[in-house]
């Protein structure tokens, strides 16, 4: 559900790590209203350009617009972003959680958290110390989705998830995507589980773009889905 | 103003646990040197002396020796936590400034501080007071209110300057991608170095300053001697503007020059 707008616009963005070059000058456009799959395998780059948009690394060449700006502190208010990491504090409940994250963002639909909570099965009065791997997945999740962010991303939501909770925030996600509003960039190499979302996707290795497009025009040009084109590209 | 209440929140609740475990051990610790004297034979024979035993030394030296390193610990641990615990994605990822990530901490160390201190002189005076005696030693309790007040105030400012340049040390060694630890530690060297330095350089400017007359602020005349006690804070005021100027480039790098690059 494209709006022509750009929510993220990329021109030759490089990352360089002391030991590899991690983004070798990616460029790519992603229209407001639209879920895209950053596919690649893992050290391909794209937690690095997550973060990058992210604004948790600077890039060392490059420019990056993320809704319109450079990564600043009023860009970091408008998109939520999800690590690939557990970045929780364990210490807190469920819904310590939730009213952390929520004084920091005034797009915080705290009725939705609610209804959130109940749909990933999660208590609020639980500790982040008990809950499951895929439980705390679940709540990371919740943290993006229970806001308006004009821009969410997801780095690696499906990792080390058991099969029920990928299904579950699979459908999370398409459940909570307002469209007309909101962009998503979901990187992951679980493909399987979250084709069905992508609108467009960016296949991703070592740090340059090798394939790029329309999810469904990619179908129909190779005559195969994306999760089978993905095993042949990086197989 | 809300969003700085919640980092602040998180900081004390994640300090609650240590804090309440040392101050329970303080008190414990008090409470058994107590025991110990009140059954003393060799303090009641020398009572009049009022200090007869080692265990005083275990009572006051334990948690003046082992507080400020154990804070100076809990500057570093609060960020090193962070990035320990992956919890940084988080911190790094909210739309605050760097300074009010650092105030948050700072000021949930000088909690920790003041509840160490009260801790300490409470259960001192509150089961050692009356063994020892001291109500005969001492002027009265408002000198004591008085004399504990400025003991704090001092250890609290300098204890804040060192979490700071703590802090800064951290900040710097988390901007390069090897050897972190030798790198803080150079830094924090460095941090020293130049405060002294500046401090000793600069203080000219404030020589203008009157001396603060600390016998009257710690009321040392009601010891029964006359006691003269200047303090001339020149250095200590440039040490201070230092201390702020490292605060605020802590916060600048963490905002503008940190990054999560594992």
């Amino acid at each position: 559900m494209s709006t022509g707008r750009q929510a993220l616009v990329v021109r030759d963005l490089r990352k360089r790590y002391p030991r590899v070059e991690a983004l070798k000058g990616i460029s790519l456009s992603v229209p407001t209203g639209e879920i895209w799959g950053l596919l690649g395998p893992n050290g391909s780059g794209k937690s690095t350009f997550l973060k990058c948009v992210a604004g948790l690394l600077r890039p060392d060449g490059g420019e990056l617009e993320v809704l319109g700006a450079p990564p600043s502190r009023r860009t970091k208010e408008q998109l939520a972003y999800v690590p690939e990491v557990e970045n929780l504090y364990r210490w807190m409940t469920v819904s310590q959680v939730l009213d952390f994250t929520a004084a920091f963002y005034p797009d915080w639909q705290g009725e939705s958290a609610l209804e959130l909570l109940e749909f990933m099965r999660l208590e609020p009065n639980a500790k982040v110390t008990a809950l499951s791997k895929g439980m705390r997945a679940r709540l990371r999740l919740i943290t993006a989705l229970a806001r308006r962010a004009p821009l969410i991303l997801l780095d690696e939501p499906f990792s080390g998830i058991d099969p029920a909770s990928r299904e579950r925030i699979v459908e999370g996600i398409a459940r909570q995507f307002k469209g007309e509003e909101q962009t998503m960039i979901i990187s992951t190499h679980a493909v399987g589980d979250a084709e069905r979302l992508f609108d467009a996707v960016v296949f991703l290795q070592e740090g340059t773009i090798t394939l790029q497009g329309n999810a469904e025009d990619l179908r129909s040009r190779h005559g195969k889905s994306i999760n089978d084109l993905f095993k042949e590209v990086f197989a | 103003m809300k969003r700085f209440c919640k980092l602040l929140r998180k900081d004390l609740e994640a300090s609650r646990l240590p804090v309440l475990f040392l101050s329970g051990a303080t008190l414990a610790l008090m409470a058994y040197v107590r025991a110990r004297l009140a059954n003393s034979p060799v303090f009641v024979e020398t009572a009049e002396s009022y200090w007869p035993s080692g265990y005083l030394v275990l009572a006051v030296m334990l948690p003046i020796t082992f507080f400020p390193l154990w804070l100076v610990w809990r500057s570093l641990q609060t960020l090193r936590s962070e990035w320990r615990e992956d919890t940084i994605y988080t911190l790094m990822a909210l739309p605050v400034p760097g300074w009010q990530v650092m105030l948050s901490k700072l000021i949930g160390l000088c909690v920790e501080y003041t509840t160490l201190f009260i801790v300490t002189v409470g259960g001192f005076l509150l089961f050692l007071g009356r063994v020892l005696e001291l109500d005969r030693v001492l002027p009265g309790p408002a000198w004591v209110a008085v004399n504990a007040f400025w003991v704090y105030v001092g250890g609290l400012l300098l204890f804040a300057a060192l979490a700071v340049q703590v802090q800064l040390a951290f900040v710097v060694s988390k901007m390069v991608g090897r050897a972190q630890g030798l790198v803080a530690l150079w830094a924090w060297i460095l941090a020293v170095w130049f405060s002294t330095r500046v401090s000793g350089l600069l203080q000219p400017l404030f020589s203008w300053l009157p001396p603060v007359p600390l016998h009257e602020l710690l009321r040392l005349d009601e010891l029964g001697e006359e006691v003269l006690l200047l303090v001339y804070p020149e250095k200590y005021v440039v040490f201070g503007l230092v201390t702020v100027l490292f605060f605020i480039l802590t916060g600048l790098l963490f905002e503008r020059h940190m990054e999560i690059s594992s």
